[in-house]
């Protein structure tokens, strides 16, 4: 995993933000910061603004306060569009997928932000338009490649199984080409086996396409097995940031998962949660 | 491309009469420079590769290799799944003299450290990350290996920095600088037909793999046998996907290729596999008996959930198609048969094949294992003609091909052209011919027991011929059991009768000198885990699936049956459904997926036990 070094300028630098609702405070000054090449994941209880986060970073939110710079451009006050352009790519809690197009095509809507042709030029086929289509088409089948996805790629997604369209959604993140992805609770909803496959593909997203990428999940075992750091939220508020074996053993951290202080069994409880996922995994197939 | 097909002139004579793999190759790409050799589907498109870039960039490796010091005699190893740098390497390996030595995919890293120790490898082929992985993790062990060159180097973070490794594209321009195709031509005319130019591993259901060594002359003995007694020629087309470390797909991929001058295509492989066989749709296509359960478990499954009066039509016209093929296999083929034939084309054979990618197909093949009448009969019916073949890696897979006209199932078919054929005393298959291998790499011991005085290859398997000449295979000696009683049992006659239910996947008969037979079985997951869902049963895992009263009702129904028809000594009077898949990586099974019966016996013990 790409070491976390303070040497390298970090890419996205998200500085004292707030965030409120009317009267509820869901980000209360979080600042974080997130090296290229590393893997950053928020944890945290439900409500504890973990999404709404990420709603900042790609500017469906605009904070109050603070100010989120990716790599010098300050991404705060500008539309979702522009992020994207801004190479900032996002996959979703519940899929953002177009049940009746088959895969091939949701992985090209993907590409859409970079498509410069217009549409006469399209529409009559010519000679640009057709060299960018032959392209874009081109870097879908990398993606369907690495996410091995050769076998559905001329189905309609709709009709796939869960896990496999939650890859699609990931293959869709990727195509924009981003510099940093943000996945959404990406093995949400999945057995043992589809969260295996998918810590594969991210795991080898990092590997071999060198992205940066934020992770929110519940998942603890993932979290700590994928993770380079961890930044652990309560109530809005970040509490711990750091290496997951140093996260997973930070008082405040456990006592915000129980809602109590930390005694020794708690945090014994703590660890089996943390930890049990963990061990079915290492002893099966194994992430690496 | 003249230019390389003048630089190709001086050994190029006629492919015919060329005396190694490479000269072959040379000549093809002088004589037919621009006609397709290889197909790929790269990032979802077929891409083409004509004989001239197959020899230009064979010779890139084979002076490559020289580059890296590699020399008459060393042994250069490959470790990939099928792609078209597979056969550029494996040429351009052999056009210089060196060994070329095939590792399986699947193989688990301690398996290629034996492979790569024991061959004495000196340069690796790794075809991407995951192989480069599993060299790197026993590459301390391996003093003699020297470089390994990576086919595709993503996510291969040492690339850059550790010495050892190289990108197989600057691997190539190394050997273009190094002499290319002027030199490699040089090289390739010094290969002769007694030199030794590929070891294969031979599965080892029986300690550690041995490996055999094949020269020029066993290799090429197999081209005119197979344009004898197929008539291959290059107007078929075939696609690689059993692995090309085995002797039986080396010779369809790259031996017979060569010799008959047809297309080899690479599809994408794994699960798409359904797909690559859609989209090419050969003309001949060789399998093992796994292949074709498994074609045949599709339909049934695909069948079973259609309405039933399609169903109705389906059962119909494949009993007409089964009593028009047997008549067919007899010889008996006449005009009723043409017109029920016609009308179950058009109806029905014709898009079923289409479908299962059959459509074209002229030869198919089923061997490496024995296959069950009932799978070869399906296939008969719906017009696919399958002939077993018997053969084995120390006979470059030479020994018996079923006759067109006189199919007589239950036997492995008569000698090929070129083949003799003798039942020794006990009963073990001899066979002599050109495809009789060197001899096993550092095995002095196995080569006096695998080859007598007279030139006869002790196959290891025990078997009749009738007065016909046709072969029928009892089992490999070392497997047949001799229960408490005293009565010899061929486990794989038995194992076969299960397995013809679409629900077992795989069986192991334990009965070696005890009162009766028992038997493992792993069930097949897809099969019977769809089975589950129709008739309403949830399950999670496969030891859940396994633990399931009616899925052990299911499959005693299948030992029922097959009980039925066997002598009181040969049924299977308890079993046991296993909770995992066996597999290569845990050593339960070979590459290709034959059983160890040792190593079950030794992991299963207590299990056996429960059952006596």
């Amino acid at each position: 995993m790409a070491p976390a070094t303070t040497s390298v300028p970090p890419m996205l630098t998200v500085t004292d933000v707030v965030l409120r609702f009317g009267g509820v405070t869901a980000l209360d000054d979080v600042s974080f910061e997130v090296y290229p090449g590393e893997l950053f994941a928020i944890i945290g209880p439900n409500g504890a603004g973990k999404t709404s986060m990420f709603n900042c970073l790609n500017a469906v939110y605009v904070p109050q306060q603070g100010k989120i710079v990716l790599d010098g451009d300050d991404v705060t006050g500008k539309k979702p569009a522009e992020t994207a352009r801004m190479g900032i790519a996002r996959t979703f809690q519940n899929l953002g997928l177009f049940a009746n197009l088959d895969v091939i095509d949701n992985l090209m809507l993907g590409r859409h932000n970079r498509m410069k042709t217009g549409f006469l030029a399209g529409a009559l086929w010519l000679g640009r338009a057709r060299r960018e289509e032959i392209e874009h088409r081109r870097r879908v089948e990398e993606i369907i490649e690495l996410l091995e996805l050769q076998v559905v790629r001329k189905q309609p997604v709709g009709l796939l199984p869960y896990g496999v369209q939650k890859r699609i959604e990931l293959g869709r993140a990727l195509a924009m080409d981003p510099r940093l992805l943000l996945l959404d609770e990406p093995v949400a909803g999945m057995n043992l086996e589809e969260t295996q496959d998918m810590a594969r593909y991210i795991i080898e997203i990092q590997e071999e396409l060198g992205l940066t990428m934020i992770l929110v999940e519940h998942d603890m075992p993932l979290v700590m097995d994928l993770a380079d750091r961890v930044m652990a939220l309560d109530f809005g508020t970040p509490i711990a940031t750091g290496p997951p074996a140093e996260i997973q053993d930070n008082p405040r951290v456990i006592e915000a998962y129980l809602g109590q202080p930390a005694d020794a069994t708690a945090r014994d409880a703590v660890h089996h949660v943390l930890e049990s996922r963990h061990h079915a995994e290492t002893e099966g197939e194994g992430v690496r | 491309m003249t230019a390389v097909a003048e630089r190709s002139e001086a050994v190029a004579g006629d492919p015919e009469s060329a005396s190694s793999l490479p000269a072959i190759l040379l000549a093809r790409a002088v004589q037919t420079p621009d006609r397709v050799a290889l197909r790929s589907k790269d990032l979802g498109r077929w891409r083409e590769v004509d004989y001239a870039t197959l020899a230009e960039r064979s010779a890139a490796v084979g002076m490559g290799l020289v580059a890296l010091g590699v020399t008459v005699g060393d042994a250069v190893a490959i470790h990939a799944e099928n792609r078209p740098e597979w056969v550029e390497a494996d040429l351009g390996i052999q056009g210089i003299g060196a060994v070329a030595v095939g590792v399986y995919p699947t193989s688990p890293a301690a398996e290629c450290e034996y492979l790569l120790g024991h061959s004495e490898s000196v340069v690796l082929f790794a075809e991407d990350e995951e192989q480069v992985d599993k060299a790197l993790e026993v590459r301390a062990n391996l003093p003699r290996l020297r470089h390994i060159v990576v086919f595709d180097a993503r996510g291969v973070r040492s690339i850059d920095e550790d010495p050892m490794l190289l990108r197989y594209e600057e691997f190539l321009a190394l050997g273009r600088d190094n002499g290319g195709l002027d030199r490699w031509r040089d090289e390739v005319a010094r290969v002769g037909p007694e030199d030794v130019s590929i070891i294969v591993y031979t599965s080892g259901t029986t300690g550690p793999p041995k490996g055999a060594q094949l020269c020029q002359r066993n290799l090429l003995s197999a081209i005119s046998t197979y344009r004898e007694l197929y008539d291959v020629s290059r107007h078929d087309e075939v696609l690689s996907y059993l692995p090309l470390c085995h002797i039986a797909e080396r010779l369809v991929s790259v031996i017979n290729a060569l010799g008959a001058g047809y297309v080899v295509n690479f599809g994408e492989g794994g699960e798409s596999f359904n797909t690559d066989l859609q989209e090419v749709q050969p003309t001949f296509l060789l399998g093992v008996p796994r292949v074709w359960e498994k074609m045949l478990a599709g339909v049934t499954l695909r069948v079973e959930d259609s309405s039933r009066l399609k169903r109705a039509f389906y059962r119909f016209w494949l009993a007409q198609g089964h009593t028009v093929a047997e008549h067919r296999r007899h010889g008996r083929f006449g005009a009723l048969d043409r017109i029920r034939h016609a009308l179950g084309w058009a109806l029905l054979y014709r898009s079923l094949r289409t479908k299962l990618g059959l459509g074209r197909i002229r030869v198919a093949l089923s061997g490496a294992a024995p296959i069950a009448p009932q799978v070869l009969e399906y296939f008969w019916s719906i017009g696919v003609p399958v002939r077993e073949g018997y053969g084995q890696t120390e006979n470059t897979a030479q020994a018996t091909g079923m006759p067109a006209d006189d199919v007589r199932l239950g036997t492995v078919g008569t000698a090929i052209p070129g083949v003799e054929i003798r039942i020794a005393d006990d009963g073990e298959i001899l066979t002599r011919s050109d495809g009789v291998f060197v001899g096993y790499l550092k095995n002095a011991e196995a080569n006096a027991e695998t080859i007598d005085a007279e030139g006869w290859l002790h196959t290891g398997d025990v078997g009749t011929v009738d007065a016909d000449g046709y072969l029928t295979i009892t089992d490999r000696k070392k497997d047949i059991i001799i229960t408490a009683g005293g009565k010899n049992i061929s486990p794989s006659e038995i194992e076969n009768r299960l397995k013809v239910s679409p629900f077992v996947q795989e069986v192991i008969v334990v009965g070696d000198r005890r009162k009766y037979l028992t038997a493992l079985v792993a069930v097949d997951p897809e099969m019977v885990g769809n089975w589950c869902t129709r008739e309403g049963l949830s399950f999670t895992t496969l030891d859940d699936l396994t633990k399931k009263p009616e899925v052990v009702a299911l499959v005693q129904g299948v030992v029922d049956e097959a009980n039925a028809e066997l002598a009181q000594v040969e049924t299977i009077k308890q079993f046991t459904l296993l909770s995992k898949e066996l597999d290569h990586g845990d050593g339960e099974v070979t590459a290709t997926q034959k059983v160890k019966r040792a190593a079950i016996a030794r992991d299963y013990a207590d299990v056996i036990e429960a059952m006596y």
